[in-house]
């Protein structure tokens, strides 16, 4: 546990400046809109109507899905830009609200006596209406901050660092030390510059120059120091692999000093292939980012825009989400149709199979199956209206369930989406009947689980494949440093490994560093 | 007389109409002289407070024009007009953020005067509405009296030395006592500075007591100018009559009382 929560320290920094730098960016170019919006609608009710539903509509899409449409409209962008874009425009509303409300609530006595003494428009704007609308702007901002601050830790998904990076992780390997410490920064961040705000505004008020320049100085202090690691050009990571380079004679030269930034998704395996791409590329001398805890989809679209160069993604998925091919395919003409057409489309090449397979897989604890007399999917047609299957919120909409549920008939089951790292958990104690499991996870022999037949063979082959961008396709070196992980992963070792995470409490490096022990070893 | 007064203001045939033909002043002639008192006097929503603001230029005129100096209003910019004109408005309109001193100093500060010239003359203007410099100068106004209020409201519409000063009920809000103080004071303060002020007022006694010359408004238009004798000796019809009887009613009620 303490380690845990060394390693967990460790990572602060690096989290905390990502979030710094996010949210305030965000609130900042908010801010920069939408006063000047304000002061320019407030006077005009039509056009403040207008420019109050437009920020209103933006504010009611959830923050998670605002964000992952950002990485569409830009190009399949991931990483700071659509987050940032995201949460300043979320941060909109409450100042652009405030901002009106406050001027249109200026006293008409005031405004008027500006007038009448013979103040210009800006005079007026700047020594009176601002001044006196000042309390519910602040207020407004302070409303913004605390939003803001809380929805950045939703920016890990599309690939920004934040405070996030502990949650969506934790969540994943089921590190509820890491989901903590991720809730309290964050909450604790957006407390202490709500407070600041709240200080500067009080000592503006009161004109105590005193308080507002020792509040000034806490801000700059926090953000400053928060923001350190950015700032500073980190030393130790661009040591470890030149150190780690010096004792290895015998690995491809070409990649020393080069920078890769690896992909991984959300989930555990993820996590560990990528920690195991991180060690052999350190080891050939390039230097690492990594990009964990992207979207399922928005993985593909990073690769394909260079935003990350290499990562692990599974022969169906690739069939059904990015080709959008409805009907599966025998396991090998499927490799060699996507080698192809991802090659043509994206010039994202496909370095090989792993050797093992992920594949979606219907499951349910082997006494229930045993008390229902199931075997195969096709048994559970004439039950389907008395069972619940549980999956990750992707899977109901993928053409695997949907295939799944006409092909056996089972239109009547109840579905419940769930967090993947949930799902085992609730059909070992039946809170559900059924779960769409991944088949490499440790959790279906700790569970003591069973995978139902699919005699119709509707659910498509899962081989897991090396995809590189464009750009690391024609880095010299950098394939013949992955090469000898290609068919070198079995079933096994993957379960293994995943087991270590999901239910021994190792890390991924830890996991990674275990199964490099196994490397071809079948 | 062989020199009469310049004429500090004068409306001619102006006009005032809103949207959805709504007319608010109809057709106005009044003169101000310089160093007199113009009340305008009549009942609510007869025109009398749009006629004030047209002056000033916060509205402008539908038709007809105003003379300032001998100068058409409509040509100067309202900027610079409203700087010369003192503003004395119906409620106090005292920037709440601001200071006593620094609601004193808004128009010598708007007119660039250097800051030697600014405090001298915030002094000299509480002095003047006999309000003590150190006990209010560094006071917000809602640590002020209705009075108080009134009297800082008054120095800030003197204090870039106007000629003329646009009073909009300026003692409607205050008690009979506060209000004879503040009228007698104020008169004093005319007599000493020689500015000329026109007053919207709905108390006819008022208009009577401070005025040199009255002007009753009714439906947008001037029923009746004089002088408070022309006025109570001739009345021009019975809606001047009946106004100027509150005031000699009240008056005969208490001499009675009193007999």
């Amino acid at each position: 546990m303490s380690e845990n929560f060394a390693e967990r320290w460790a990572e602060l920094p690096h989290l905390l400046s990502g979030h710094v730098l996010l949210s305030l960016a965000a609130i900042c170019v908010g801010m920069a809109i939408s006063v000047p919006l304000g002061i320019y609608a407030a006077p005009r009710p039509r056009l403040a109507g207008s420019v109050l539903n437009i920020a209103g509509v933006i504010q009611t899409i959830p923050g998670l899905a605002l964000l992952a449409l950002m990485v569409p409209l830009l190009g399949g962008m991931i990483g700071y830009w659509p987050a940032f874009l995201a949460l300043m425009l979320y941060s909109i509303l409450p100042i652009l609200r405030n901002t009106i409300v406050g001027l249109q609530g200026v006293d008409a006595g005031v405004r008027e006596a500006a007038r009448g003494l013979g103040m210009t428009p800006s005079q007026r704007l700047w020594r009176v209406e601002l001044p006196l609308s000042l309390p519910v702007i602040v207020a407004g901002l302070r409303t913004s901050v605390v939003w803001v601050v809380g929805a950045a830790t939703l920016a890990t998904p599309v690939g920004a660092s934040s405070l996030g990076n502990y949650i969506f992780a934790g969540l994943q390997t089921r590190n509820w030390l890491s989901v903590l410490f991720g809730c309290v920064f964050a909450a604790g961040l957006a407390i202490l510059l709500d407070q600041m705000i709240r200080l500067l505004e009080i000592a503006a008020r009161q004109r105590r120059r005193g308080l507002a320049g020792g509040v000034a100085i806490a801000l700059g202090l926090v953000v400053g120091l928060s923001l350190l690691p950015i700032l500073v050009p980190a030393s130790s990571p661009a040591s470890a692999p030149a150190a780690s380079h010096d004792n290895s004679g015998d690995v491809p030269a070409g990649l020393a000093g080069q920078t890769i930034s690896i992909g991984a998704k959300a989930f555990t395996e993820q996590y560990i292939l990528a920690a195991l791409m991180q060690d052999v590329l350190e080891e050939a001398g390039a230097v690492v980012e990594r990009r964990d805890n992207l979207g399922s989809t928005i993985a593909y679209d990073a690769l394909r825009s260079g935003e990350i160069d290499v990562y692990i993604d599974y022969t169906g998925t690739i069939w059904a989400t990015v080709m959008q091919r409805p009907q599966a395919a025998q396991r090998d003409l499927m490799l060699a149709e996507m080698t192809a057409w991802l090659h043509t489309r994206d010039g994202v090449l496909t370095l090989g199979r792993l050797g093992f397979e992920n594949a979606y897989g219907f499951a349910m604890t082997r006494a229930r199956a045993d008390e229902l007399g199931v075997v195969s999917l096709a048994d559970l047609a004439g039950l389907a209206g008395d069972l619940t299957v549980g999956g990750d919120p992707e899977v109901f909409v993928r053409s695997e369930w949907i295939g799944t549920r006409d092909a056996y008939g089972l239109g009547a089951m109840r579905t419940r989406a769930m967090d993947s790292t949930f799902m085992y958990g609730a059909v070992r104690d039946g809170q559900v009947d059924l779960i769409s499991a991944y088949t490499t996870d440790g959790r279906i022999a700790a569970y003591d689980l069973v995978v139902l037949d699919d005699p119709a063979h509707i659910l498509p082959p899962y081989d897991a494949v090396i995809l590189l961008s464009a750009r690391a396709a024609a880095m010299p070196g950098l394939a013949e440093a992955l090469a000898p992980l290609v068919g070198a992963i079995d079933g096994d070792a993957m379960r293994g490994a995943n087991r270590l995470v999901d239910l021994e409490h190792q890390t991924p490096a830890q996991a990674a560093a275990w199964l490099a022990t196994r490397l071809g070893d079948e | 007389m062989i020199d009469p007064p310049p004429t500090v203001l004068e409306t001619r045939q102006v006009t005032k109409t809103y949207p959805g033909d709504i007319r608010a002043v109809a057709g106005v002639d009044l003169i101000l002289k310089r160093g007199q008192m113009l009340a305008l006097a009549g009942t609510s929503g007869c025109g009398k407070t749009t006629m004030l603001k047209l002056i000033n230029r916060l509205e402008e005129t539908s038709g007809g024009s105003i003379l300032y100096e001998g100068e058409d209003i409509a040509a100067l910019d309202p900027v610079v007009l409203r700087r010369s004109i003192g503003w004395v408005m119906q409620g106090d309109g005292l920037f709440p953020h601001y200071t006593v001193a620094a609601n004193i100093a808004i128009v010598p500060r708007l007119l660039g005067w250097d800051q030697a010239a600014i405090d001298a003359r915030v002094r000299e203007m509480l002095e003047l509405v006999r309000l003590d410099f150190v006990e209010f100068a560094d006071r917000y106004p809602d640590a002020l009296s209705g009075g108080q209020r009134q009297r800082v409201g008054f120095a800030r519409a003197l204090a870039g030395k106007p000629d003329l000063l646009l009073m909009d009920e300026p003692f409607g809000a205050l008690d009979p006592i506060t209000r004879d103080g503040l009228q007698q004071d104020f008169m004093a303060l005319q007599a000493q500075l020689g500015f000329s002020a026109l007053m919207v007022t709905h108390d006819m006694a008022e208009a009577l007591i401070m005025a040199d010359q009255v002007a009753v408004m009714r439906d947008g238009l001037i029923v009746q100018c004089g002088t408070p004798a022309q006025l109570l000796k001739s009345p021009a019809d019975a809606y001047v009559a009946a106004l100027l009887d509150t005031p000699r009613r009240q008056i005969r009620r208490i001499a009675e009382l009193e007999a």
